[in-house]
């Protein structure tokens, strides 16, 4: 049995170039991330935060430092961590609910049990009258649920998000927003979210990685306190406000 | 009387407009015809016409085996020119190596116009079925081949990158994105290739004058029998219109997706399926 304290995820002065080292697109980042945690990644554009998850992901290497999840370092796509991006990349000749199964299509023939695993997932994501809709019968946000659907599907237990409701209407995204609290809650997982919103990373995370450009790096670790569950009128308190000074400071936008 | 006019009466009128407009023509060309105004060796009365239709569908009944004859070739020629167009625009879009050697040759052959190699498929192959299905052939591989070939290099790549982040193998890649990915740009080259096979098979008959549909024309026009070969031609104008709305048809049923009427329709199957699983 691994220890709920132990780290999930760790970088040890992760770095990342490219161009042979004429752009450094991360530097020396450092950190360690219990199971359970929501970290947010915050920052503006340049500042590393979407190469920091496709690193943690194993899409691409890091040119120097270690990033380990559950313990083993990366070196590659694996099962236990999933990806979400802005758009929702679903397959148009599938339904939804064959959305879903996609993963588990690419690891093994699907199971009775798989099918209602995707169906459920389904549900579970307020899509569960629409599994056998076509994405172009769904609606962009509908379209990010059933991603998210199929990103629950793979089993992993760390989820990486980049920007996943970053196209949608300010009232859909707040919505998603509160569903995803509720999914990863439910699910426990270790979840990890880049926005370049600083009050949507506060209000979702437990812990948000304020990020600078040029070279990118994790600036500073904040720490959110706040209890859960959250509500959206959270953002009008002062401790919530306090938080986004201290963010705005970082970022010396203040 | 109603004020708003009603859309079925308004459908009416206008179809009762067309084909008052099309007897007019009609009757037009058959007084322009009778009154001498027209040569009638080369412009037969579409009364005449009428009755060879008759005669060559009915009375006489000879345009059933030729025309028997010519689909025969067109979809043999079709299925193995569009077939082995899709299956080398597949290998070549898959691998960049094959594709930059080849391409060169593909652009050349593509300037030429296939129509031209037409005496050499008979020179190297004799008179007869072959060479015919082979010029079908040539003038069906293009289409489907071109378009494969762009469907398969054409991949979104943010698709790609989910299939590599789920660990999918070259094959399932293959399988499961890029195949489906490009169907409806297939489907538009086979659409293509199928018309120009109906061109290809009056070709290689007006070459090879034995039988079929092409030759059947060409002997009518030599014996001055105008009227029979307007029949024809108005026979292959319908044969034509059927291929299209055959091909439509079909890609309504293959690229669902790209229609909302058939995706309704392919969801409510696949629901069925599942609830009888």
């Amino acid at each position: 049995m691994t220890n709920d304290a132990a780290p999930v995820v760790t970088g040890t002065h992760v770095g990342k170039t490219f161009a042979n080292g004429a752009v450094v697109a991360l530097e020396n980042a450092q950190f360690n991330i219990p199971k359970g945690t929501f970290v947010s990644l915050v920052g503006p554009s340049g500042c590393g935060k979407s190469t920091l998850l496709r690193l943690i992901a194993g899409l691409i290497e890091a040119s120097s430092g270690e990033i380990t999840l559950h313990g083993t370092p990366v070196r590659g796509p694996r099962q236990d961590v999933g990806m979400m991006f802005q758009k929702a990349t679903l397959l148009e000749w599938r339904t939804a609910l064959e959305n879903v199964l996609l993963p588990t299509e690419l690891q093994r023939k699907p199971t009775r049990a798989d099918e209602d695993k995707a169906r459920d997932l389904l549900g579970l994501v307020g899509l569960g009258d629409f599994a056998f809709s076509f994405p172009a019968q769904l609606s962009g946000g509908m379209q990010q649920r059933v991603a998210l659907a199929r990103l629950l599907q793979t089993g992993a237990d760390v989820l990486l998000l980049d920007e996943p409701f970053g196209a949608l209407d300010e009232f859909t995204r707040e919505h998603l927003n509160l569903e995803l609290l509720r999914i990863v809650g439910e699910l426990g997982a270790t979840t990890i979210f880049v926005t370049h919103n600083i009050a949507e990373a506060i209000f979702l995370a437990d812990q948000v990685f304020v990020m600078t450009p040029r070279p990118g790096r994790i600036a500073r670790i904040v720490d959110v306190p706040l209890e859960r569950p959250r509500r959206l009128a959270l953002q009008t308190t002062p401790e919530f406000n306090r938080l986004v000074v201290e963010v705005r400071e970082t970022l010396g936008e203040l | 009387m109603a004020l708003a006019p009603d859309p079925m009466g308004v459908a009416l009128r206008r179809g009762l407009t067309h084909a008052g407009l099309f007897l007019g023509l009609l009757l037009l060309w058959e007084t322009s015809a009778r009154l001498g105004w027209l040569n009638p060796l080369f412009y037969p009365r579409p009364s005449d016409i009428l009755l060879s239709f008759g005669r060559i569908y009915v009375t006489q009944g000879n345009v059933w085996y030729h025309l028997y004859v010519s689909l025969g070739l067109v979809f043999t020629g079709f299925l193995a020119g569009s077939i082995l167009g899709v299956a080398l625009g597949s290998l070549v879009g898959l691998n960049p190596t094959v594709r930059r050697f080849l391409q060169p040759y593909v652009i050349v052959l593509e300037a030429t116009p296939r129509i031209a190699l037409a005496p050499l498929m008979i020179a190297a192959l004799g008179f007869g079925a072959p060479s015919k299905i082979a010029i079908i052939m040539l003038v069906c591989f293009f289409a489907p081949f071109i378009n494969t070939l762009s469907g398969v290099i054409n991949v979104n790549e943010e698709k790609l990158e989910l299939f590599r982040a789920l660990g999918a193998s070259k094959w399932q890649i293959l399988r499961k994105l890029v195949l489906p990915d490009a169907v409806p740009v297939i489907m538009a080259g086979e659409r293509l290739a199928l018309t120009a096979a109906l061109s290809g098979v009056l070709v290689a008959e007006f070459i090879q004058r034995d039988k079929g549909i092409g030759s059947l024309i060409l002997t009518y026009t030599r014996n001055l029998n105008m009227a029979s070969a307007f029949a024809c031609i108005f026979t292959l104008t319908i044969v034509g219109f059927l291929i299209f709305k055959g091909m439509e048809w079909l890609d309504r049923r293959i690229a669902y997706w790209n229609h909302d009427a058939d995706m309704a329709r392919v969801s409510a199957r696949r629901k069925a399926r599942w609830e009888a699983r």
